[in-house]
């Protein structure tokens, strides 16, 4: 049996030998997976998408579920050029109009005469870009509002009362009423992209009649949503090659590997010097990070921030970066133009006749210890946020108010609001109230004595930023005797319950989704979608009329003060308790690429602009 | 035999159809629902009204379970919400990554494993024999993430011998372009698979080598090879078959870690991220596959029963 059975160990061994020889043979036939990158080698650059992100609509009009940034960032403005083009070359966030394909919109006097002048753009199958082309988008936008995830009621295009093109470069809307040009500019005209008139079709062959009627928009949309539909033909269906923007699909895979080469027919400022321009899908971002670390096949990519080796220095700027463990490369953290909050339900019928006390919220905010948060769970990479307007990056609409914060970190000021208004704090206990009324020094309205400021909150589970700045701030809170009971969720739990409500049912307290609010495709951030009295995502129905007030002027009245009215009124009411903002990503990116930094605060890419340096 | 089959596969559809009650209720009894998923914190009330319509999610659950079965019935698995694509598209971009790699290291698994767990059968209890029970149970008790980024740092960044990720692009096409870069994933998952099938063939191998049969075989002069191969080991592989029936769900539902660590999106991804987006055509789509799988693996498995061991008779 003993010399029979010591063939089981041979075998094994045989097997083990037989694997290790497949795998040095293939090893020697097919290469490192990945090296083909090799960017510079090849003059092409590679781009990492976002952990289990993949475009997956081509056509510029999109419901809201497909407006993320991988179909309009990551694919459709490579190709298709918006009228107006946002994130200037300093990485602001203003209107860029170098890279618009529209110069900037003139007002009448009255305010009610828009006119904009085309410039001389053409699309690759050699047609030039019309007003026409606008007209078309615009038709589609009126006949299929309820499709446009940018459309709000009562907006755009409701307040257009009339078309006009009086030559092919120019479009002269009428408006039901006077806008603030830079409300208009941004809000509204900074979602048009004009469309090929190749794209008015009913079918192959078939033309279409929406570019001169919204009758017609009906039979176009379907056949166009259609293509949308059909991935695996996005780089061979001819509708989709007709292009005004820089670059066209060379291949498209719909699990997200994305090629794409020069336009040569782009008319814009800067022609693509890259030869070709690739984007990869990643399943995690520990997928991409070893990848990354390879140092073979990304150009550029991001690093997960816990695969850090360190924390940036304390007081450097937000653009600035730390340490850095990937050799080879360059990190520069990327920052959206956004802001972060979780909201109050301020209907809830419990808590919220305290949420409505603005000295409760003044208290809670002055627990909420910014700089620690962003210094503890994101290694230094965040920004503040004080109020409506993002502090970065720079605009000339941040105040001084808002960006001195005019609720900084401070215990002592948290319970002074509290024992200034009939509350009895204690701290690390239960703070009550002590002085029931509506007068000065006492609770405030529907606060019973003995009240305890106790309550929940729910936070996105998935994200360690929001797990360690809600147990922070359940920590600096206690110390004032506010009682936060935490509990994480998923996003889609927490989006679900944060809704605008009424009643008895209306039950949920504060939920804090990680978030915040990006302001992107309404470039110019006015507070109607937010912080107006009913609008649809002001979720924790805050109201205030006079805020109310400020945010219709901000979207009537032109120019920075209208703004900073509203911004220093909301930084004060704090309609929202102000979270850390965090970096989108920490872009690394490839030595001897230029032309990536400065990032737009849109997340929008211009590859045309990347070029290997010699 | 036809009368088993035919009643199992009754029992298999009852079973398959009871899962995609049970799925179905389930999943429409999550807070949030898909449109809010689907459409994230900037959506409107009126937009999500208006997705539930599109959608058909306004309308009573059994009339949309019975749609959902109808459109089943007609191979058509619905469109998912999020990926812009038909399910029966995506799994059938998903489906052949997740096969070819769970049953390369199911294979892997069993190469390794059989012949492992008769050898330390045989040599119990000697040097060889804890070695490869301590190396079992570490295997065993470490999590897949773990061994993956363990692999994957020692044999791709440091040695460099093997890529980063497995094969990219559609189908399997490129793994059989690119076998060295499946490597690191198969071995990972296989990891696992060895450490359990080795104890269990172990196990097995200790019990029969005792019985009555094999000693009278020995005294009726076989010899210790023929012993162990003819009579012991076709005894000792039933709870081998029991394990590899019960692993056919697995091959098509997916390795979500491994795949997730590898770059390599296939079936069980595309259903985790169903979960989280609350994608409920692709979630029911995969659970209906997977279901099937199950019902199939745990028939085949009686089936190889029967075959292996005379003593079992299907149609009792």
């Amino acid at each position: 049996m003993g010399r029979r059975c010591m063939k089981l160990p041979r075998l094994c061994a045989a097997v083990v030998l037989v694997i290790a020889v497949l795998s040095a043979c293939s090893a020697r036939g097919a290469g490192v997976a990945g090296t083909g990158g090799a960017g510079k080698a090849t003059n092409t650059a590679t781009f990492a998408l976002p952990a289990a992100v993949t475009p997956n609509w081509i056509w510029p009009f999109a419901a809201v579920q497909d407006m993320g940034v991988q179909n309009i960032a990551f694919l459709q403005q490579l190709m298709y050029r918006p009228l107006y083009w946002f994130g200037d070359s300093n990485g602001g966030p203003a209107v860029n109009s170098s890279l618009s394909i529209a110069q900037l919109p003139t007002f009448s006097p009255d305010g009610k005469t828009v006119t904009i002048k085309l410039k001389p753009y053409t699309w690759s199958n050699g047609e030039e870009v019309t007003a026409q082309d606008v007209v078309f988008w615009m038709n589609m936008e009126k006949a299929e509002k309820q499709n446009d995830g940018a459309y709000v009621p009562g907006q755009f295009p409701d307040n257009i009362t009339s078309v006009r093109t009086p030559d092919a470069s120019t479009i002269v809307l009428t408006t039901s009423e006077a806008y603030s040009q830079q409300w208009f500019t941004y809000n509204e005209l900074g979602q048009i992209t004009p469309m090929p008139t190749a794209w008015d079709v009913t079918g192959p062959g078939h033309a279409g009649t929406c570019a001169t009627s919204t009758a017609g928009c009906a039979a176009v949309f379907s056949y166009l949503t259609a293509q949308a539909k059909d991935l695996p033909h996005y780089a061979t269906n001819p509708l989709w090659q007709v292009v005004d923007g820089p670059w066209k699909l060379k291949s498209f895979n719909s699990d997200g590997h994305v090629t794409f080469v020069p336009n040569l027919s782009y008319a814009g400022p800067v022609k693509p010097t890259l030869a070709q321009f690739n984007e990869t899908p990643y399943t995690s971002e520990a997928a991409e990070f070893n990848v990354l670390r390879g140092g073979k096949a990304i150009d550029v990519g991001y690093i997960p921030p816990q695969d850090l080796s360190g924390p940036k220095p304390a007081g450097a700027a937000p653009a600035a970066a730390g340490p850095n463990p990937i050799s080879g490369y360059t990190l520069a953290p990327e920052y959206l133009y956004s802001i972060n909050f979780f909201p109050l339900n301020y209907n809830n019928p419990q808590v919220g006749p305290i949420f409505k006390q603005l000295y409760f919220r003044q208290a809670l905010q002055s627990v909420v210890d910014q700089n620690a948060i962003i210094h503890a769970a994101s290694a230094g990479y965040g920004v503040p946020t004080n109020g409506p307007i993002p502090l970065y990056p720079a605009s000339d609409l941040i105040s001084s108010l808002e960006k001195a914060n005019p609720y900084p970190f401070s215990l002592s000021a948290a319970s002074d609001y509290l024992t200034s208004n009939g509350w009895k704090v204690v701290p690390n206990g239960t703070t009550t109230c002590v002085r029931p009324g509506t007068g000065a020094g006492e609770c405030g309205a529907g606060i019973a004595a003995g009240r305890a400021l106790t309550f929940d909150l729910q936070y996105y589970s998935g994200q360690q930023t929001v797990a360690t700045a809600m147990a922070s701030l359940k920590s600096n809170a206690a110390q004032v005797g506010i009682t936060l009971n935490i509990s994480g969720a998923p996003f889609n739990t927490l989006t679900g319950t944060a809704v605008p409500c009424h009643g008895s049912g209306c039950t949920w307290q504060m939920e804090n989704w990680g978030g915040g609010w990006n302001f992107a495709p309404d470039y110019y951030p006015t507070g109607e979608t937010l912080f107006l009295t009913g609008a649809g995502v002001n979720v924790g129905s805050y109201s205030n009329p006079a805020i109310d007030k400020l945010i219709q002027a901000t979207n009537h009245d032109s120019g920075t003060a209208v703004m900073q009215a509203y911004e220093d009124a909301l930084a004060r009411d704090l309609p929202v308790i102000w979270q850390p903002d965090y970096p989108y990503q920490l872009t690394e990116i490839a030595g001897g690429l230029k032309g990536v930094t400065p990032q737009n605060p849109f997340a929008t890419l211009t590859p045309e602009n990347w070029r290997w340096s010699k | 035999m036809i009368r088993f089959l035919l009643r199992r596969s009754l029992q298999a559809v009852v079973v398959v159809l009871v899962v995609t009650v049970d799925v179905f209720v389930l999943l429409h009894q999550l807070p949030g629902g898909p449109a809010r998923a689907v459409l994230g914190a900037r959506a409107t009330p009126s937009q999500v009204a208006f997705f539930n319509h599109q959608n058909g999610l306004d309308r009573p659950l059994v009339a949309q379970y019975f749609t959902t079965l109808g459109h089943w019935a007609g191979g058509n698995f619905g469109f998912s919400y999020t990926l812009n694509q038909s399910v029966g598209s995506l799994m059938m971009q998903r489906l052949p990554k997740t096969l070819v790699l769970n049953l390369l290291a199911l294979l892997l698994t069993i190469v390794v494993a059989v012949p492992l767990g008769i050898y330390q059968a045989v040599r119990r209890n000697k040097a060889f024999d804890y070695l490869a029970t301590g190396v079992s149970f570490v295997l065993y008790a470490a999590p897949v993430f773990f061994l993956g980024v363990v692999m994957l740092v020692f044999f791709s960044q440091e040695l460099n011998l093997f890529p980063p990720e497995a094969p990219q692009g559609d189908g399997v096409g490129p793994i059989f372009a690119e076998p060295r870069a499946m490597v690191l994933p198969v071995v990972t998952l296989a990891f696992l698979g060895i450490a359990g099938f080795s104890r269990y063939m172990r196990s097995s191998v200790l019990d029969n080598i005792n019985q009555d049969y094999v000693r009278t075989a020995r005294a009726k002069g076989c010899s210790s090879g023929r012993v162990l191969t003819r009579h012991v080991l076709r005894n000792a592989m039933i709870p081998i078959v029991t394990l590899i029936g019960l692993s056919l769900p697995t091959l098509f539902a997916g390795a979500l870690v491994t795949e997730s660590i590898f770059n390599f999106p296939g079936m069980g991804l595309l259903f985790w991220q169903a979960a989280q987006d609350s994608d409920y055509p692709v979630e029911l789509g995969v659970v209906l596959v997977t279901a099937v799988a199950t019902v199939i693996g745990t028939l085949l498995a009686d089936i190889c029963y029967a075959v292996i061991d005379p003593r079992v008779r299907l149609g009792a």
